[in-house]
């Protein structure tokens, strides 16, 4: 229903406009790109801005463009322009089936996977993918422009490394070096859109080199360095992937809240570590399930 | 108070608004816009989903601000001279029983047939995933949506 | 069966066409012009607390405020069957959630805003959730003044405690029937509170105008009873019904909460408030859910005794209803479902008792199947774990005890003509019963659940049904009743009775929503019984204008009246091959004669239709004698799913469900409704899952995390089937069935699960998680209830 909190709105046609903006609230704006997380907190009381600065106005923000072996994601880029995009989906499929399980169409037509980092809500469907892939988030502020390496963006629960004179233009993705074949597995209580109760990304390269990161199951979603450290080298047996499944619990501290018990999520985040890396290796060896089926 | 303009269902419209004003706040009270409607504020139902620049969106969460110079287009703007096939379909198959998840859905389905004229069943059911409706099951709904194509 | 050329068919809907351009009007969709005020309400944020004084001044000032009222202005009870509500919060309140003011303002956002400044001290008191544990001796009285209040002479509340009613049935002897028993079983289910969901939430509109005429419009099953309700309640105010209309446009789904009066009575308080001026109270989706109805708790114990051939000898239940601080319409979820707690079998030796228990829970009422939903859960899988014990098959079980027309039920009554065993047979054939199926995949189990079920439609003995039927100059019909379109298909209905009796094709007919001034009465659209109801109040104005137009035609041409007939919309006469007479030709302007002058005129008819046969005399001790159900729809349901049994996710491969529907009216919208009612069955099976914290708040009050189906979760198979066995006093035979298709979802689904893995889940809902971590510790029995989370 209605806003009753007031606040003031621009929509600068510039980077430094934004910029500029950011130093006159100082902490007190809020950037609105697809709005679908900032304005159901306004509405719920949780955010109160002096002033919201829509960015929709620098079209240079909305390039998703694959140059020189690297990904570059605008931070208007939506979730239905990732999957939309051949590029993302044949050159990092995990990212695709990542931005497959978001919500729904009418959300996916506007949330943006840098407005999905910004929230750091610590059940992002996208930090798992950006983790495996060793991203990199372009930000700029009133002292220029700095890279902050994915595994460094994620402080805690809502929290960030961005200041409060700075706003994120984009995100960029080496395409890894090696080929390579990953899975993104969610759990959620049925097939309808959920947010995850436990997300498992997986990247599995060429040369037994593998990388995992989880989300909705600790404050912030982070590697699985136990595990890597266990598998990295070998090649997958079912011996080698029990002894990893029981490192799981030792990756991860889920909670229990109304969605799911912290018993359940440990128990099937082992299930989906298990399908998870199966299809992974499956896929990067050319076979395997086709990305976007669902394994739990 | 900030005056925007846009285009509504192929029409030029003007409308003052405050910067917290919803986009389905202001199609519903001052545009006399009443398809979509009021489910749940935040995005999860799918009651309030128009075309905004082509693309099916979640009024509830959109300052109607932001549809300053966009394009829009709901219900009412499909129903002006002859129906679409997609609503024709839907009457054929008496899809909709309490209908008020009917604008929602049929805005989404709009946008997705665009994009994919002879869709799978499960390609469907994935696209209208988003809106939810508690009466019929959506299997009629289904069944209109694949019909489209046959005609 | 006779073949009739519209009742039987799949008519299109009258409606469909206005609900796929947007033209069809709901209640937030009426322009009430410029004096529109808008009311936001102010909530307790306690379960039980005194209130100690109200503080409105700062938000008095706020610009835009028109007025703040509070239990103050209206120290009016209401109640449908027993008065134990107010409008606002008197000196007390019962749950988080309940209302306690509210502020008018001239528009949402100021209304908001001053809301929030209305301050308000609490002394919170201790609160009571549990309903087992609300009827021990030191629990908290949510209503001390029980024993004063008025009720319905078939209720009997407990003064001094939490009892708000008791339904006692008592049928032959269950010390003996156990006796008797080779065999006896008990158990304990648990059942907790769901939401209807509705898409469109509660909204009403209420104007005082400067005539003192006060009009709600209302998201509505009920206007009629709604109308009763506000001038009892109001009556103070001067007001009786004539001064008061109650309109209601479309309504966006019901599903029972939309039934009786919840919030609309506080737009016709506050309309009185602010004479003039029309004010909106909407729900948001949050309030929708903590401040309606929701579906009771139930917690069954239940006891069962057979014979080693199957025959249930003794059969002995107690119910305990957590109905919430409120129970004026919940009380007869109990009772109804207590009179019914059987299930459509045949038992001689009877014991139920169903508590209806006051808790500091928000107020909980009626829901699709009426306390039949929640109960048959606990009967269903007692029943199939029954004939699992003593090696017969789950559904020959059914076929041996299953009801027979004439056979008595729990309180003595004849049971009616009913295709019990026909839906049986059909339904195990088509779910190919007795074929154990296993998955291809080593990691998935495949289960098959039966289950029967019936429902009678849960009212007070005399209700009553109308309907006005009137010509237009093309020959097009208009019926006005006061039934409600909820989605269920019942405007198209009553347009195929009269199509078929007057030949006017449905597509020229169209019928009225609800309008209390001009609709002629019907008491709700609850029950499933207004296509019976209102169908024979139609069929009869139909057939007196029938008559009228015989009499008509009579009088002109001399015709005998049982040698005329109509078809295609003449009249006709079997002795005299040529003659025919359009309708549209004298319905309205009458018929010529040769000297110039007319008869006849424009016609119209009317009907009534109420039961005369039933009575709610019964003995308070036994429920013996009285005569409380019209008669039961019965059906049966299997399901077939497939199980994860890593992940516990569960599948539903296939779904069927046969419905008695006597006749059906309309078998696509019959078809339609159970593949919806179905699916809003599995989802209480499944993933719907209601939480409060310990202090009584909810959790969950919106769709994020309270989950309601999408089209993705969907069974890969549905078969629905009509059986038709007549109702002897239905309109051309039929019987209600609008609530039946989501009764028997849940047990299929429990007993499916126990037959892939051998593992007995006896607390709803039955989710991954519970089947997955059954399977993974190695329990073949789960009953944990986490509806109230303990921190």
């Amino acid at each position: 229903m209605a806003i009753a909190h007031e606040f003031d709105y621009f929509k600068p046609e510039s980077i430094e406009g934004v910029i500029e903006l950011l130093l006159k609230y100082k902490g007190k704006a809020r950037l609105l790109a697809g709005g679908t997380d900032l304005v159901v907190r306004i509405k719920d009381g949780l955010e109160f801005p002096e002033a919201v600065i829509d960015i929709k106005g620098l079209t240079e923000l909305g390039k998703l463009e694959f140059k020189n072996n690297r990904l570059f994601i605008g931070s208007l880029v939506t979730f239905n322009d990732l999957i939309d995009s051949k590029v993302v989906e044949e050159k990092f499929p995990l990212l695709w089936e990542s931005s497959k399980t978001v919500a729904s169409m009418g959300i996916r037509n506007r949330a943006t996977i840098v407005g999905n980092i910004c929230s750091a809500v610590p059940s992002l469907d996208s930090g798992p993918a950006l983790l495996v892939y060793e991203a990199n988030v372009v930000v700029k502020g009133s002292e220029g422009e700095r890279i902050i390496p994915i595994l460094d963006w994620f402080l805690g629960p809502r929290k960030t490394a961005l200041n409060a004179d700075e706003f994120v233009y984009g995100i960029t993705i080496s395409l890894p070096e090696k080929k390579n074949g990953g899975s993104y597995v969610k759990l959620g209580r049925y097939n309808g859109e959920d947010l995850a109760q436990v997300g498992l990304g997986i990247l599995a390269l060429e040369g037994n080199e593998y990388r995992l990161a989880f989300c909705a199951v600790g404050p912030l979603p982070g590697r699985a360095k136990k595990i890597e450290t266990l598998l990295n080298g070998k090649s997958l047996t079912d011996s080698l992937i029990e002894e990893a499944k029981n490192l799981v619990p030792e990756e991860i501290s889920p909670i229990t809240d109304v969605r799911a018990t912290k018993e359940y999520r440990l128990h099937v985040a082992k299930i989906m570590f298990e399908r998870g890396i199966k299809a992974a290796v499956e896929r990067l060896n050319g076979k395997g399930p086709s990305y976007g089926k669902k394994l739990i | 108070m900030k005056k925007i303009s846009f285009i509504l269902n192929g029409e030029k419209r003007n409308v003052y608004v405050e910067p917290n004003d919803l986009l389905l706040d202001v199609l519903r009270e001052k545009l006399g816009i009443k398809s979509p409607k009021y489910g749940c504020g935040r995005g999860d139902c799918g009651l309030c989903t128009i075309l905004l620049s082509g693309k099916s969106v979640r009024t509830c969460l959109i300052l109607a601000i932001e549809a300053d110079g966009q394009e829009m287009l709901t219900v009412e703007g499909l129903s002006k001279d002859k129906l679409t096939p997609l609503q024709e379909s839907f009457i054929r198959h008496n899809s909709f029983q309490c209908g008020f998840c009917a604008p929602g859905i049929i805005m989404t389905a709009t946008e997705f047939l665009e994009k994919n004229p002879n869709p799978a069943e499960e390609e469907v059911k994935e696209a209208i995933s988003g809106n939810l409706c508690r009466c019929t099951g959506y299997t009629p709904i289904i069944e209109a949506i694949l019909d489209v194509k046959k005609k | 069966m006779e073949e009739y050329k519209y009742v039987g068919k799949p008519v299109d809907r009258l409606d469909e066409k206005e609900k796929v351009t947007g033209a069809a009007k709901y209640v937030d969709d009426i322009e009430f012009g410029p004096n529109l005020l808008y009311a936001e309400i102010v909530e307790s944020p306690y379960a039980h607390a005194l209130i100690k004084g109200i503080d409105a001044s700062e938000a008095e000032r706020v610009s835009g405020v028109v007025k703040i009222v509070t239990g103050k202005d209206f120290p009016y009870k209401f109640g449908l069957y027993m008065k134990d509500r107010y409008i606002f919060a008197q000196d007390r309140v019962r749950f988080v959630g309940e209302q306690v003011a509210a502020v008018i303002a001239r528009d949402p956002k100021t209304a908001l805003k001053a809301a929030k400044l209305v301050k308000v001290v609490y002394e919170p008191i201790p609160a009571v959730f549990d309903p087992i544990g609300a009827l021990k001796e030191d629990a908290p009285v949510v209503h001390p003044d029980l024993g004063n209040y008025p009720h319905v002479p078939w209720f009997f509340p407990k003064g001094g405690t939490n009892v708000a009613h008791h339904t006692k049935v008592r049928k032959g002897n269950v010390e003996k029937g156990f006796k008797e028993a080779d065999f006896v079983f008990e158990d304990t289910y648990r059942i907790p509170r769901y939401a209807h969901c509705c898409m469109e939430t509660h909204i009403a509109v209420g104007l005082l105008d400067y005539s003192g005429r006060l009009t709600v419009w209302a998201s509505s099953q009920s206007p009629y009873t709604q109308r009763n309700l506000f001038a009892d309640a109001l009556a103070p105010l001067g007001f009786s019904h004539k001064d008061i209309r109650v309109i209601a446009p479309y309504v966006g789904g019901g599903f029972g909460g939309k039934a009786g009066v919840t919030m609309e009575i506080i737009a016709a308080a506050l309309a009185t408030a602010v004479k003039g001026n029309s004010v909106k109270v909407m729900w948001r989706r949050d309030q929708e859910f903590y401040n309606t109805y929701m579906r009771q708790q139930v917690i069954s114990k239940i006891k069962v005794g057979v014979k080693n051939d199957g025959t249930i000898t003794a059969f002995e239940i107690t119910n305990y209803w957590d109905a919430g601080p409120y129970v004026e319409y919940g009380a007869n979820v109990v009772n109804a479902s207590g009179l019914s707690a059987t299930g459509p079998y045949r038992i001689p030796n009877v014991k139920i008792d169903s508590y209806c228990i006051y808790t500091n829970l928000p107020a909980a009422g009626p829901y699709r199947g009426f306390g039949y939903s929640e109960m048959l859960f606990s009967v269903e899988s007692h029943m199939t774990r029954i004939a699992k014990a003593i090696g017969m098959d789950s559904v020959e079980f059914r076929r041996k005890n299953g009801i027979k027309e004439g056979d008595s039920v729990a309180y003595g009554a004849p049971m009616n003509p009913n295709g019990l065993l026909e839906a049986i047979d059909k339904v195990a054939k088509e779910i190919d019963w007795g074929k154990k199926e296993t998955s291809n995949d080593p990691g998935k189990a495949i289960g098959k659940g039966f289950a029967i079920f019936w429902k009678a439609p849960a009212m007070p003995p005399n209700v009553s049904s109308t309907a006005f039927i009137k010509f237009n100059e093309d020959g097009s019909l208009n019926i006005i009743v006061s039934g409600m379109e909820i989605g269920q298909g019942y405007l198209t209905a009553m347009a195929q009775i009269a199509a078929e009796i007057l030949t006017v094709p449905p597509e020229k007919i169209r019928v009225e929503l609800p309008d209390t001034d001009r609709n002629p009465y019907h008491w709700q659209t609850v029950a499933s019984h207004v296509t019976w109801a209102n169908g024979n109040a139609v069929k009869r104005a139909a057939l007196q204008i029938r008559d009228r137009i015989f009499e008509v035609v009579h009088e002109v041409y001399h015709y005998d009246k049982d040698t005329l007939y109509l078809e295609d919309e003449k009249v006709k006469c079997r002795l005299h091959n040529s003659f025919e007479l359009l309708l549209k030709d004298f319905v309205i302007g009458g018929i010529q004669t040769e000297n110039g002058t007319y008869r006849g005129g424009a016609i119209v008819g009317s009907g009534s239709f109420m039961p005369e046969f039933t009575s709610a005399v019964q003995d308070p001790e036994t429920a013996q004698g009285g005569h409380p159900n019209v008669h039961y729809t019965v059906g049966a349901a299997a399901v077939k799913i497939e199980i994860d049994k890593q992940t516990g996710k569960v599948r539903i491969l296939k779904a069927v469900e046969a419905l008695d529907a006597g006749k059906a009216i309309n078998p696509m919208n019959i078809k339609h409704q159970i593949y919806g009612g179905l699916l809003q069955g599995f989802a209480t099976a499944l993933y719907e899952d209601m939480r409060f914290d310990e202090n009584g708040k909810i959790l969950n009050p919106n769709f994020t995390d309270y989950k309601i189906p999408t089209s993705l979760d969907i069974p890969d198979e549905v078969v629905p089937i009509i059986v038709e066995v007549p109702q002897p006093d239905g309109p051309y035979g039929a019987r209600g069935i609008g609530e039946h298709p989501m009764i028997p979802a849940a047990p299929i689904i429990a007993n499916a699960v126990e037959d892939a893995l051998g593992i007995r889940i006896k607390s709803m809902p039955i989710t991954a998680e519970k089947i997955a971590m059954a399977i993974l510790n190695g329990k073949k029995e789960v009953d944990e209830f986490l509806m109230i989370m303990k921190k």
